[in-house]
């Protein structure tokens, strides 16, 4: 008994604590959109539906910033769906799955949402919760339509995911491109988290495209963000420094890319900061503070595009989030995702994972936020465009200047 | 700079060996601090503390809002610089919520079943662990990852010392490119101010960039083989006063533990558990001395990780290090405080070499690695042994 009464004692303590915490910082953690969502208009949906979709993402943990915006995407595509009438006037419903921004946590979120038995789910915003989503959902035939997922084997053997997103295969070699050929230059260091299968799989696209380009890797180091790994970058970064090379490809996540830009600087690194679109939250302005201006990523989509579908889509975004712009481009690629699907659902010959399968996997030329879609004879990898971005200081809610875009076919 | 052929990227350079054991000292330095917690824990408990390392994590966060309370939090004036002041304020706020932290952990999870078979604290521990780690995940900050604003550290410049001097006939070669590379930059941003886009530029634009570029790979060629005869040690400030710290912190502790008569009464209950009880010792003043202390070391610990090496917090953050620190108290002799420190120095330094060998990818492995090495020769620890005086 009095084992029972110490330990609750311990949780009651540890709440009022963290409570106080809570408290202290509520007022100004603002990195999320959630926060500022406006909760007069309630969703269209209450998941008594007969037809379901899966929005699966990191609604907590590291990957926070992402995952509310894909899940808000989500929404605001279904939403939009549903008051057009639906699907043959039938209501569509949604099942939220948190996968806490972790693979073992993905796997759960994913049996919970098939359980509930939906036609096809949407996410990951990682490529390493996507491969457990896939994972779970490949024996009952459900179609995966993953948001922010780029690692390049994702979809390999795998027929029934597909993504809204370019691939490793194309994102490294824009940017080897780009440093190459826009930056002039030629020696490179490269630094993976192999903790992430989306940094390696980068980190091995860029490098040989940049070798075959006619530059030099001077140094090609690790470190682990996860598991029994420690985040502690001095010796590698040592390394680096003595190579002193103009360039330095970090293509891990903005949780790591951040503190790591700030420390290479400490440490005398002078290169040029390169990234993929892990980069893209703009709390690693705050974590990295000056280091990381100048950097350039690669991206999806910038919110300063005038084309209509950019701007018809922020001014939809704005009207639900108090005027902000999505901080992370998750928002339009889950938007993307969702649309996408109701798409291919309202074309499907039967209304269930088959059919919505083969649909999908027909989609040709479907208009998104972040360019054109054409899964048809693509193996689930649209072939799309990318854009390189440059970190500035924060001006409103836009921090990413635009800086060069290529198209699948100027990286060859 | 001898590289290996068949490994083109596993190069040795001895010019960064001497950084790179300094690196490794530093970390084996706050590895010690954590790793003194595990080693007194277990002499007066024969207790492994697995929630130790989520002290640590607490730490790192009592830290992280000590310095929100002086305004470096989100959103505080840009402006603001910290000063010594500023870093022993964070340090004593860690302190003491790692120190609160043990003494609650000891009160309300171990003391009601200290009497109880020894698994049953050994799973007490584990489950603790796992509820911060997870719990820490719904009442610490959601929103990811969390930074300690570099602003709180004033002495973030670098001590040189430069150990071997460049080349000076490449040196002085470098020096004369200087001028030529100023010139060229002016002139291209000169250009590149009327040019509408920086990445498309005019043909003078791209001339202009060409033999800037040139110049700089040049100038860079012969500096990068001038420094590589080099040989320079690069020690931030904030880390000799972090050092300087810890090294006041374990005297202090040597101190406590030698010259008191509470640290008689810790040895004394180190010994034997029961004699000491019969001896009139108060057994539950000394145990949660003994927490309070260790935890409190921890939490200096935290502190200077999060501050000084700029490592990112989270709840599970505690788990790394705290995984090492009980390595490196195991490696020096599990209950033996100099064997902690010494373990802990040894995992630093190895683990360093390991990546100046350029082996980087393999570096967390090496930590077991050298632990099952030394416990198939000496199952005690370097220096462990049923002789030697435990605490």
């Amino acid at each position: 008994m009095k084992i029972g009464g110490s330990n609750l004692n311990l949780i009651a303590l540890g709440l009022v604590v963290s409570g106080i915490l809570v408290g202290c910082t509520g007022g100004n953690t603002s990195n999320g959109t959630g926060n500022n969502v406006a909760a007069a208009e309630p969703d269209t949906w209450d998941g008594t539906e007969a037809i379901k979709i899966g929005c699966v993402t990191s609604i907590s943990g590291d990957n926070k910033p992402w995952g509310t915006d894909q899940l808000e995407g989500c929404k605001l595509a279904l939403n939009e769906f549903n008051k057009a009438g639906g699907l043959d006037g039938k209501k569509v419903g949604m099942v939220e799955g948190d996968t806490a921004s972790k693979p073992d946590q993905a796997k759960l979120a994913a049996e919970k949402v098939l359980s509930q038995g939906v036609v096809g789910i949407v996410g990951e915003v990682s490529s390493g919760n996507t491969i457990q989503i896939a994972n779970s959902a490949k024996a009952k035939g459900v179609p995966v339509v993953a948001v922010g997922a780029t690692r390049t084997d994702l979809t390999k053997d795998s027929p029934h995911v597909f993504r809204v997103c370019y691939t490793d295969a194309f994102q490294g070699p824009v940017m080897a491109t780009f440093a190459f050929e826009k930056l002039h230059i030629k020696k490179m260091a490269i630094l993976t988290d192999n903790f992430l299968p989306y940094s390696q799989g980068l980190s091995d696209s860029f490098r040989e495209k940049f070798k075959a380009l006619g530059g030099t890797i001077v140094a090609d180091e690790k470190y682990e963000s996860g598991g029994k790994g420690l985040p502690d970058y001095q010796g590698v970064l040592t390394n680096i420094a003595k190579m002193n090379p103009e360039g330095l490809f970090l293509s891990g996540y903005f949780t790591e890319v951040g503190p790591i830009t700030k420390q290479a600087r400490a440490n005398g690194i002078k290169a040029t900061f390169l990234g993929g679109d892990g980069w893209d939250s703009d709390t690693i302005l705050t974590s990295a503070g000056d280091a990381i201006l100048g950097g350039f990523f690669c991206n999806h989509y910038n919110n300063l595009d005038t084309s209509p579908e950019v701007q018809g889509f922020l001014t939809k975004w704005r009207a639900k989030h108090g005027g902000s712009d999505p901080s992370t481009t998750m928002g339009a690629l889950g938007y993307d995702a969702m649309s996408l699907t109701l798409d291919a659902l309202k074309r499907a010959k039967t209304k269930d994972s088959k059919g919505l399968l083969d649909a999908v996997e027909d989609t040709t030329g479907f208009k998104g936020v972040s360019g054109e879609i054409t899964l048809k004879g693509n193996h689930g990898n649209p072939p799309k465009k990318a854009i390189v971005v440059e970190v500035t200081k924060k001006n409103g809610a836009n921090w990413q200047k635009f800086a060069v875009s290529y198209t699948p076919d100027q990286i060859k | 700079m001898t590289t290996l052929s068949a490994l083109p990227l596993a190069s040795v350079d001895f010019t960064t060996l001497p950084q790179q054991l300094v690196n490794g000292f530093l970390l084996g330095a706050i590895y010690a601090l954590v790793a003194l917690g595990y080693t007194m824990v277990y002499g007066v408990l024969k207790l492994i503390n697995f929630a130790h390392g989520e002290v640590f994590m607490l730490g790192s966060y009592g830290a992280l809002f000590t310095s929100w309370m002086l305004g470096f939090g989100p959103g505080g004036n840009e402006a603001l610089t910290g000063s010594w002041v500023t870093l022993v304020i964070m340090l004593f706020g860690s302190m003491l919520v790692s120190g609160t932290a043990g003494f609650l952990i000891e009160r309300f999870a171990y003391r009601p079943i200290r009497n109880h078979p020894r698994i049953a604290s050994l799973i007490t521990a584990i489950g603790l662990s796992l509820l911060l780690q997870y719990g820490g995940q719904i009442f610490l900050l959601q929103g990811g990852k969390q930074a300690i604003n570099s602003k709180v550290n004033p002495y973030a410049d670098d001590l040189t010392f430069n150990l071997v001097k460049p080349d000076q006939k490449l040196a002085a070669e470098a020096a004369t490119y200087q001028k030529r590379v100023d010139d060229a930059q002016v002139a291209k941003d000169k250009q590149f101010e009327h040019e509408p886009d920086r990445f498309n530029p005019s043909p003078l634009g791209v001339s202009l960039e060409k033999t800037l570029n040139e110049l700089k790979e040049k100038q860079s060629d012969i500096t990068n083989k001038a420094n590589l005869t080099a040989v320079t040690l690069k020690i931030p400030k904030g880390k000799l006063i972090m050092l300087t710290a810890i090294l006041g912190l374990m005297c202090s502790l040597w101190y406590l533990v030698m010259k008191t008569r509470m640290g008689r009464a810790m040895r004394a209950v180190s010994v034997d558990f029961n004699a000491a009880s019969l001896m009139g010792i108060n057994l539950n003043t000394v145990i949660t001395f003994t927490f309070i202390l260790g935890s409190t070391l921890a939490g200096a610990g935290a502190m200077m990780y999060s501050t000084f090496q700029a490592a990112p917090i989270d709840s599970f953050s505690g788990a790394a290090p705290g995984v090492k620190a009980f390595v490196a108290a195991v490696l020096g002799g599990i209950g033996n405080i100099p064997g902690a420190v010494l373990g802990a120095l040894v995992m630093g330094i190895a683990e360093n070499l390991v990546t100046w060998s350029g082996y980087s990818s393999y570096r967390d492995a090496i930590a077991f690695v050298i632990l099952i090495g030394v416990l198939l020769f000496r199952p005690g620890g370097i220096l462990g042994s049923n002789k030697v005086e435990k605490v």
